[in-house]
């Protein structure tokens, strides 16, 4: 029923090398930003945690060893959401723990019919879909990948994480949801058009909504969280029309959001830590202070919101073709989705980087400012060179 | 057709793109041999572009170098593309010597050139590409560098920046979807399209339309143009003479002109013909009527930078051969002198430190050479023959002329044409005023002619106008124009501006003869006085901006352009607003439904778990009152 069930493909190996690297990073930046003295032991342990489990999860064939390493992420999310102790830090690590928990019971039902109808844990050999299975495992599903209504979690977790960490959980854990899904629903035929038109227009709907909301928010902390709910349903849109553009589109959409949203939540942490405030309209003029964030900070932005020299360009453009090739209608609402990326982007950026500079400023970290650097020059040359991703998972080119 | 450098074959069409490129970036590492390296950068790109200018006159490039994500990169250099590339590089150069001067000592200068060198491998870019979707990551780059170059402000221009990326990056997402569309149904986005795609399917309808609205908003039309005049304010004038001047005008109307007659015909559907006139004319109309109340020198120039697009996209979209060709040549013409008008003007403010109309004056006999550039624009822009933007509109009003044929719409099309070119003239004529005749302020009395390097891209653009005018149809149209559309033009239509040059130099030399003789040249000079009291000059100046002032306070106008100024007509605001608006409802409606269902579930949960404490109060007869109640049970299930 359950062993050491692992097993190496072209996708798995991308999102672990890409989970890794964002935990290195993620620990580089610890270092130098994490000062508590108390219960350190306990956060590197978390962190590992995290890493390893999103790394179990895109490598392992085994459903219940999936969902093992699923609730270890769980798990280590409630602890470093929590971090801090103070009142609204548990109350976050509480909500965070709740759904995700209740949502993986839910989705542990789904996968015990799955194993009864089948006879097998193994998703490879899995033919027989229960539709109730199915219901029930998307339900976990999308929870943990912060899909509307199942997404209240995250922006109190985001305001509650310590920023060293905020990159993991923007870049690992909210897409080991995503991998399941692609690693149960899209290979093969099982399942009538109707489902996968149901979750597109979910993912169009999360993702504008949540665009709308991540423009009207002032805190900078709840503005990345809405926004990287609003860039999972793309994700999710990719791998719900299918097709090899809407796939490919979907893998490198988890690649570039995941870099972009790392280094943005680190260039955020960089700057609540010199400024000592959270709200968008209190910080300004952040350019001159420092030149390297500013264009760091444009590039990671440009990469969220799709423009060529990055890599979040061909993620989109892969996504919008699924979508179009799936049905014209998709393909507006992903595009009416981009307009409110661009829109509350640009104002962030422009707030954030622009005018008159705030009051006192402590010194920037430099290790900090080396992390965020690094995760845009990444994004940008795997922008400038798409044919290494693309043909590593295409399996052409001599890989 | 390759050329060997250091023992590497290497494709000239890589070069006009990776030239500026390298020049600009090891300009902007090495600061101290900046200006060598983006000379190089310049000059070598333009000796390259001539080239592929020359070949592609011949012959055809089209080339397929790799296949990347499914689609092909394409090289594909017909005769249009050749000359909207050597027009790149041409007006890149000019601009890079008028900064040398003008730009110097600027704040972030070194900022400005990398821009300007990104901004133009970009523009090299797209022309060069055949596959639209290869067109679309150039276009990209665009955005990034128009951020970074508006950035580079002579006051605080982030606003500026910000209006710009948002309206230029909104239609990059509708073009995208076009193309996507378009390769979606039609198999690819490689193009020449042979057959064209007739947009008669409602989803290639579409597809036209949302690659349309990114061709016009790159050019400036309505009702995307509204970040052009917020930047005017606030970048320096080179910025404003290279991008929406010039370049955008080259790019979208390129783009315009490549959708509309080499991938789709639009030739055959009255209904996107219509639609495409309909906001070239508004555009004209429109534009032109905010430039005459304008009181501020580059604000005025950047609304007639918007009034003029719709010239180009009448006459594109009236599908009359002549007219395309005229659209096209408007196009040059535009670029030609609004880099000119621009230049000009920027030679005034980096003299006399101000743009307010109402501060300027007199300068005529102070820079003399500058009014001569300004005027020769300002004529072209105005219509005036036998300047080139005269020749370009007069092809657009046979155009639609001819169109007569097919609607009985054209005549408001002509009248909005002509209307508009009038108009232009009337705020020139305040312009010139303004800035070159009337009374000198007293601080400006030690002004002094421009530096060299300012006054002669000026001077070249201006003599360009002239040349482009009298021998339009010998130079322009039979090298760049007509070579570059895929139809036959007839020989009927065109002005010949020959025997009319004759006589308007015979008139001005008789001009000048008279006023030579007579007393022209010793005016009786006297004192200003009003009922016997003198004046004093500063304030009895009659300045010009006030010209037209009676225009809006006439009762409907007054309202319109209050409107106007207000932000009524900006899709900025309207994008802003419909997007806060959605966000506000889906906040407040679909947020707080969801909101209620989890408090609702919460509830539930402590309700239930009220219930069951309520069981277990730890007091003895209430269990044994369990225990007696479910031993009735399980013997009444036995007995049954």
């Amino acid at each position: 029923m359950i062993g050491l069930d692992f097993f190496l493909d072209r996708f798995g190996v991308l999102l672990s090398v890409l989970f890794v690297f964002i935990g290195l990073m993620s620990f580089i930046y610890s270092l130098v930003t994490i000062k508590q003295k108390g219960h350190r032991l306990e956060y590197y342990l978390m962190l590992l945690l995290i890493v390893g489990s999103g790394v179990g999860v895109a490598l392992s064939y085994n459903l219940l060893l999936i969902f093992i390493f699923w609730e270890i992420s769980t798990f280590a999310i409630w602890r470093t959401v929590g971090f801090y102790r103070k009142e609204k830090d548990i109350y976050a690590a509480n909500i965070t723990f709740f759904i995700n928990f209740a949502a993986a019971a839910v989705m542990l039902i789904g996968l015990v019919i799955l194993y009864l109808d089948n006879g097998t844990f193994n998703f490879f050999e899995i033919k027989i879909y229960n539709d109730l299975a199915s219901v029930l495992i998307l339900i976990g599903i999308l929870a943990k990948s912060v899909t509307i209504p199942l997404h209240i979690w995250l922006v109190p977790a985001y305001k509650s994480v310590p920023s060293a960490i905020g990159g993991c959980l923007a870049g690992i854990a909210e897409n080991i949801g995503v991998i399941l899904f692609f690693r149960l629903f899209t290979m093969g035929n099982y399942f009538a058009p109707e489902f996968f038109n149901v979750i597109a227009w979910l993912a169009i709907a999360t993702s504008i909504i949540a665009g709308g909301a991540a423009l009207l928010s002032n805190d900078l902390r709840e503005l990345l969280a809405f926004s990287t709910i609003s860039q999972v349903g793309f994700i999710l849109l990719g791998f719900a029309v299918g097709g090899t553009y809407g796939m490919m589109g979907g893998v490198l959409y988890i690649l570039a959001h995941a870099l972009a949203k790392s280094g943005l939540f680190y260039g955020v942490g960089l700057i609540e830590d010199v400024t000592g405030k959270s709200d968008l309209n209190a910080i300004h003029g952040m350019l001159k202070i420092s030149p390297v964030l500013g264009v760091s900070m444009a590039l990671l932005a440009g990469s969220l919101v799709g423009f060529f020299p990055m890599i979040g360009f061909f993620a989109k453009l892969g996504v919008i073709i699924g979508a179009v090739e799936s049905a014209g209608y998709f393909g507006i609402g992903a595009i009416i989705a981009a307009v409110f990326t661009i829109v509350y982007v640009v104002r962030f950026y422009n707030k954030l980087f622009f005018g008159e500079k705030t009051g006192k400023i402590k010194g920037i970290s430099y290790t900090g400012l080396t992390v965020v650097f690094v995760f845009a020059l990444v994004s940008l040359l795997l922008g400038i060179f798409i044919y290494f991703p693309v043909n590593y998972l295409t399996g052409n080119g001599g890989f | 057709m390759s050329v060997n450098i250091l023992g590497f074959e290497i494709e000239i069409y890589y070069l006009v793109v990776l030239l500026p490129l390298i020049g600009g970036l090891f300009g902007y590492l090495v600061n101290r041999l900046r200006t060598e390296f983006n000379f190089l950068g310049f000059v070598l790109t333009l000796f390259f572009a001539i080239k592929l200018f020359v070949i592609s006159r011949g012959e055809v490039i089209s080339q397929i170098t790799a296949t990347i994500f499914g689609f092909e990169s394409k090289i594909y250099i017909d005769s249009l593309a050749g000359f909207i590339l050597l027009f790149n590089a041409i007006f890149a150069f000019l601009v890079w010597v008028y900064s040398l001067k003008a730009m110097s000592k600027k704040p972030r200068e070194r900022a400005y050139y990398l821009y300007v060198a990104l901004t133009l491998a970009a523009a090299n870019g797209v022309v060069l590409s055949g596959n639209l979707i290869f067109l679309l990551i150039f276009w990209n780059v665009l955005v990034f560098s128009l951020y970074g170059i508006l950035l580079v402000g002579k006051k605080d221009s982030s606003f500026a920046a910000r209006k710009a990326v948002t309206i230029i990056g909104v239609s990059d997402f509708a073009m995208m979807l076009g193309i996507v569309i378009l390769f979606v149904k039609t198999g690819t986005a490689s193009f020449p399209f042979d057959p064209k795609i007739l947009p008669n399917n409602p989803w290639l309808m579409f597809s036209y339309i949302l690659i349309f609205i990114g061709a016009i908003a790159k050019a400036g039309a309505m009702p995307l143009h509204t970040w052009i005049p917020e930047s005017a304010k606030v970048v320096p004038a080179s910025t404003m003479a290279f991008i929406p001047a010039s370049l955008d005008k080259l790019l979208g109307i390129y783009l315009l002109v490549r959708v509309s007659y080499f991938i789709f015909d639009i030739s055959g559907s009255m209904p996107l013909r219509i639609i495409l006139m309909t906001i070239g004319a508004i555009t004209i109309i429109a534009a032109v009527m905010m430039a005459m109340v304008q009181k501020e020198a580059m604000r005025l120039l950047s609304f007639h930078a918007v009034s003029q697009v719709g010239y180009m996209v009448l006459g594109i979209g009236t599908g009359i051969p002549i007219a395309i060709a005229g659209g096209l040549f408007h196009m040059i013409n535009h670029a030609i002198y609004k880099s000119c008008l621009f230049l000009s003007a920027g030679s005034v403010e980096h003299r006399t430190k101000t743009t307010q109309l109402d501060n300027l004056g007199g300068l005529g006999t102070k820079m003399p050479v500058t009014m001569f550039t300004f005027i020769v624009a300002a004529f072209a822009i105005s219509g005036v023959p036998p300047f080139n933007g005269f020749y370009s509109k007069w092809m657009v009003y046979q155009g639609v002329v001819e169109l007569s044929r097919e609607t009985n719409l054209w005549p408001i099309f002509l009248i909005a044409a002509m209307f508009g070119s009038v108009l232009t003239l009337a705020s020139f004529l305040k312009m010139i005023h303004s800035l070159f005749l009337g009374q000198r302020p007293k601080a400006l009395n030690k002004v002094g002619e421009a530096r060299f390097e300012m006054v002669v891209p000026s001077l070249i653009l201006a003599l360009a106008c002239i040349v482009f005018g009298v021998f339009a149809k010998a130079i322009p149209l039979k090298h760049f124009i007509i070579p570059a559309l895929p139809f036959k033009i007839g020989e009927i239509g065109f002005w010949t501006p020959g025997l009319a040059t004759v006589l308007i130099i015979v008139g001005v030399i008789i001009g000048l003869i008279i006023f030579l003789l007579g007393t022209a040249t010793k005016p009786r000079r006297s004192k200003i006085f009003v009922g016997g009291e003198l004046l004093e000059e500063e304030s009895a100046r009659m300045t010009g901006p006030n010209f037209y002032s009676s225009v809006n306070t006439l009762g409907m106008l007054k309202k319109t352009y209050d409107f106007g100024e207000g932000g009524a007509f900006d899709f900025y605001n309207y994008l802003l607003g419909i997007t806060r608006g959605l966000a506000v409802l889906f906040r407040d409606v679909i947020n707080s439904l969801i909101v209620a269902a989890y408090k609702y579930i919460g509830k539930l949960t402590t309700g239930l778990s009220r219930l069951t404490s309520a069981l277990h109060t730890g007091e003895l007869y209430n269990y044994v009152g369990w225990i007696f109640l479910g031993g009735i049970i399980i013997l009444i299930l036995l007995v049954l």
